[in-house]
């Protein structure tokens, strides 16, 4: 006798489960509606919106200087990235000119951000890969010696306020430049360190290859940016593609994903900038001159000229991209942001469509997304 | 010297406090129980009512240790984990309840006891509450067969001497995981609902090849009584289970011939080891050692699934399922579920201890002892007279049995250290994915379990026919 499996009465239901706002792993307060099919997701609605500050209408209520110090909460793990974008963009409107040494210094604190927003990364990627409280703590470690290098000269760990319109707030002394050689001497060490326990690590392998693959022209038509595009083989940064800054001075490669764009194509690229941005601080440091730190007096009444512009920077998570319109006054008529997360988010439903639950972790935590950076 | 050698050494000395804090404990309790209590009823009134009573106090004992010992011991595991994990992930560790955070876990029993017992609305109140209590009860009755092998066959351990004993124990492990499903089921919670099936899947997998392996160890053995497979891995590491379960029980005598100078070494090793057929023989004695290598490896992997050690901890995955079936418990209820998984932790370490580690047997061969100590003869010396001095009172109020003594002391050592494996396991590895898990046990570790067994069946024929 023949048993037809399929036409089995066996009625199987889809099952709505509501993925935060308040969970372990969703990295802050997104909110995932999922539909699942046993352990398969079927569909997936990110909710967006629960960190909302309005930071856009706070800079246009707020005197430049004053909104100077706000900034860095639109991402609060690359605090430097967004003020160098505000910086850049009221620099555009008022032509001033920008001292050498300031250019240096931002290049540099800048890559020291980088650095420690992918390690905080780093450490989450792997909790979502249920590593749970083994080597999170090793990466918090160096960003530990990042945060208190940032101490010294902001005043702040994570809130920074110390890239200004015109050029930076304060001339660090020669024995932070020392501290920074020696962090940078023993930093390409302790990824070894972390790639000797992750990079041949076989769950990880089995957890992060050929899962989520992001293809190319996914990638472009979502406007994905950062790691996560360059991951799917597109070298796409604006360090190198439309640079800004000092950069052009500076000697690096863009690493790329070398397979199809998976997850472990996303984590092999942010591992590999991290040493790329530590060979950058070296060269900053190597061609630090002289000099005068800032173009403009930084005084609580600072103006710029009417006019409007945009900047766009390659922060550690995408373009971020800052657009203000300037009155003449003390304050911006209008400001906009271009948030890398926001846009990295959206491609986040095609990604996990048709896999499992276990994948959503290791998938959402490649792109790297901050909610504060998504919702402003 | 290691860069966080102070914190070992902090690491250290809480384990040896709280060690001799739980067998402190757990023998005084079986001191009072077992020996104190029925002296005293037979003292008081020597008839027959009063002497049932003291055999009844007598028979209670392995309870009552069981019952000391598994509070205590969760505590000090909750504490040893939280502690080794910072050691790995260089962190400090909780150091601020109590001298050096000695208290900590204490004080989160108490703060556990006192919370509020919430059942969720909506929620089956009466499987609910049954769910803790049947994934925890079988961990006490599981472990008592184990009472009897620890001890040495104590006296006053010897009534739970089953002739069964592993077979029961086996039986008595798979029934948390109904536990874990009703709990999940009951909460009325969609993390917990995964939570629960998973576990369900999980443990059925895991639970072949981790039965397998024990069977091939009863199989060498000849017995699935713990105590006689514990006595039959006496005298030295290579009598252990895990290298090929009586395998080497030949090498070993020749050896201790030969560093006593006796002169029929050759004639042992010819008597164990036949020459004549010493191709087939090397062979089988080398696939035994390899397959019972393997074997204890299978269940340890085993064993991390059946007590949801990561990477299998799949039914509580913190980052996809919040915290898996146990999401809605609160209060007393969660510290039962926290309670019965470190026991269970414990209770499996121990079973690996006894099946394949040579339960609480002295792991350096005597001979290689008293080789050693020939020339320093103070050691001994001061032993034996301590051992003299002591004897009276060992005798006279039964304060503490040598043979028991050190069996135990082997155990704590033997099954603290698979412990602290585990602990290890969990700093380092990440999470599998259900899928892979399946495949892992049912393609992997089944098969390969199956193949160790037939190996052993084959070469440990061709060891009985040559012998």
């Amino acid at each position: 006798m023949s048993t037809n499996l399929e036409t089995t009465n066996l009625k199987t239901d889809e099952m709505i489960i509501n993925m935060g706002p308040q969970h372990p792993a969703t990295h802050g307060v997104l909110r995932l509606i999922l539909k699942l099919d046993g352990e398969i997701v079927r569909h997936v609605e990110p909710v967006i919106g629960h960190l909302h500050r309005a930071q856009e209408w706070q800079g246009q209520n707020r005197t430049l200087f004053q909104y100077q110090a706000l900034i860095d909460r639109v991402d609060y793990l690359s605090g430097m990235f967004t003020s160098l974008a505000f910086a850049h963009a009221c620099e555009q409107i008022d032509g001033c000119q920008i001292p050498p040494r300031a250019q240096y210094l931002r290049a540099l604190v800048c890559e020291m951000n980088r650095i420690s927003s992918h390690l905080l990364w780093l450490g989450t990627f792997l909790i979502d890969l249920g590593a749970l409280f083994g080597f999170p703590f090793y990466p918090f470690r160096e960003r530990e010696k990042l945060l208190d290098l940032f101490e010294e000269i902001a005043g702040q760990r994570m809130m920074f306020n110390y890239i200004r319109i015109g050029g930076v707030q304060r001339d660090p002394k020669p024995s932070w430049f020392e501290k920074v050689r020696k962090f940078t001497a023993e930093f390409p060490d302790r990824i070894d360190e972390y790639e000797a326990i992750v990079t041949q690590n076989p769950i990880v392998l089995k957890r992060t290859k050929g899962v989520g693959i992001l293809d190319k022209s996914v990638a472009m038509d979502y406007g994905v940016t950062g790691p996560s595009i360059r991951g799917s083989g597109i070298n796409y940064d604006l360090r190198k593609t439309r640079p800004y800054g000092i950069y052009p001075e500076l000697n690096f490669e863009i690493p790329l994903g070398q397979n199809q764009g998976d997850t472990w194509d996303r984590y092999m690229c942010r591992i590999l900038e991290m040493r790329q941005s530590n060979n950058l601080i070296n060269q900053c440091l190597d061609k630090m001159p002289e000099g005068e730190i800032s173009g403009k007096k930084q005084i609580a009444g600072l103006r710029i000229k009417a006019g409007e512009g945009f900047s766009a920077i390659e922060s550690p998570r995408g373009v971020l991209g800052c657009y203000v319109i300037s009155n003449g006054s003390d304050k911006a008529y209008r400001i906009r942001w271009r948030n890398p997360s926001f846009c990295n988010l959206a491609v986040l439903p095609s990604l996990l469509i048709g896999r499992p639950i276990s994948d959503i972790m290791a998938i959402f935590g490649s792109i790297d997304v901050i909610l504060p950076d998504v919702d402003r | 010297m290691l860069a966080n050698s102070a914190e070992l050494f902090k690491f250290t000395r809480l384990t040896l406090i709280w060690l001799t804090l739980i067998f402190g404990s757990v023998w005084g309790a079986c001191f009072i129980v077992g020996v104190l209590l029925p002296t005293l009823l037979l003292r008081a009134c020597d008839n027959e009512i009063f002497a049932l009573l003291a055999q009844i106090c007598q028979y209670l004992t392995p309870l009552i240790a069981i019952l000391v010992f598994i509070p205590i011991n969760a505590m000090f595991m909750v504490l040893v984990e939280r502690r080794g994990l910072a050691l790995f992930t260089v962190r400090m560790g909780p150091n601020r309840v109590g001298p050096d955070g000695l208290l900590q876990t204490a004080a989160d029993a108490v703060k556990l006891l006192f919370k509020e017992d919430i059942i969720p609305t909506g929620a089956d109140a009466w499987l609910f509450t049954l769910a803790p209590i049947i994934f925890f009860a079988p961990s006490i009755f599981g472990s008592i067969p184990l009472l009897a092998a620890i001890t040495g066959n104590n006296d006053l351990f010897a009534i739970t001497n089953l002739p069964t004993g592993i077979f029961f124990i086996i039986a008595a492990s798979s029934v948390p995981v109904v536990g874990i499903v009703m709990g999940g089921w009951a909460s009325n919670n969609k993390y917990s609902l995964v939570g629960g099936l998973r576990s369900a899947a999980q443990a059925i997998s895991y639970e072949i090849p981790l039965v397998l392996s024990l069977v091939t160890i009863c199989y060498l053995n000849q017995s699935l009584n713990v105590v006689e497979i514990a006595s039959r891995q006496t005298g030295g590491f290579l009598n252990w289970n895990i290298f090929g379960g009586g395998a080497l029980n030949g090498l070993d005598k020749y050896l201790n011939a030969l560093i006593n100078g006796s002169s029929n070494a050759n004639d042992i090793l010819q008597a164990y080891y036949p020459s004549n057929q010493w191709i087939l023989t090397v062979i089988a004695i080398a696939g035994l050692v390899v397959s019972t290598i393997i074997a204890f490896f299978m269940y340890i992997t085993a064993a991390c699934a059946e007590v949801n050690r990561i990477p299998f901890d799949l039914p509580e995955a913190e980052s996809e399922l919040v915290s898996g079936y146990n999401t809605e418990y609160s209060g007393i209820k969660f510290a039962i579920f926290f309670l019965a998984e470190f026991t269970n932790l414990f209770i499996v370490s121990s079973i690996a201890t006894i099946m394949f580690l040579g339960a609480g047997n002295n792991p350096i061969p005597q001979f290689l002892i008293d080789y050693l100590f020939k020339n320093v003869t103070f050691i001994p010396q001061t032993i034996n007279a301590i051992t003299q001095a002591l004897s009276p009172l060992i005798n006279q109020i039964h304060l503490i049995n040598p043979i028991t003594f050190w069996s135990v002391v082997w155990m704590i050592v033997k099954t603290y250290s698979l412990v602290f494996f585990a602990v290890l396991v969990r700093g380092t590895l990440p999470r599998f994915k259900i899928d892979q898990l399946m495949d892992f046990g049912w393609k992997r570790l089944i098969p390969l379990s199956l193949l160790v067994f037939f190996i052993v069946i084959f070469a440990k024929g061709v060891i009985n026919t040559n012998v």
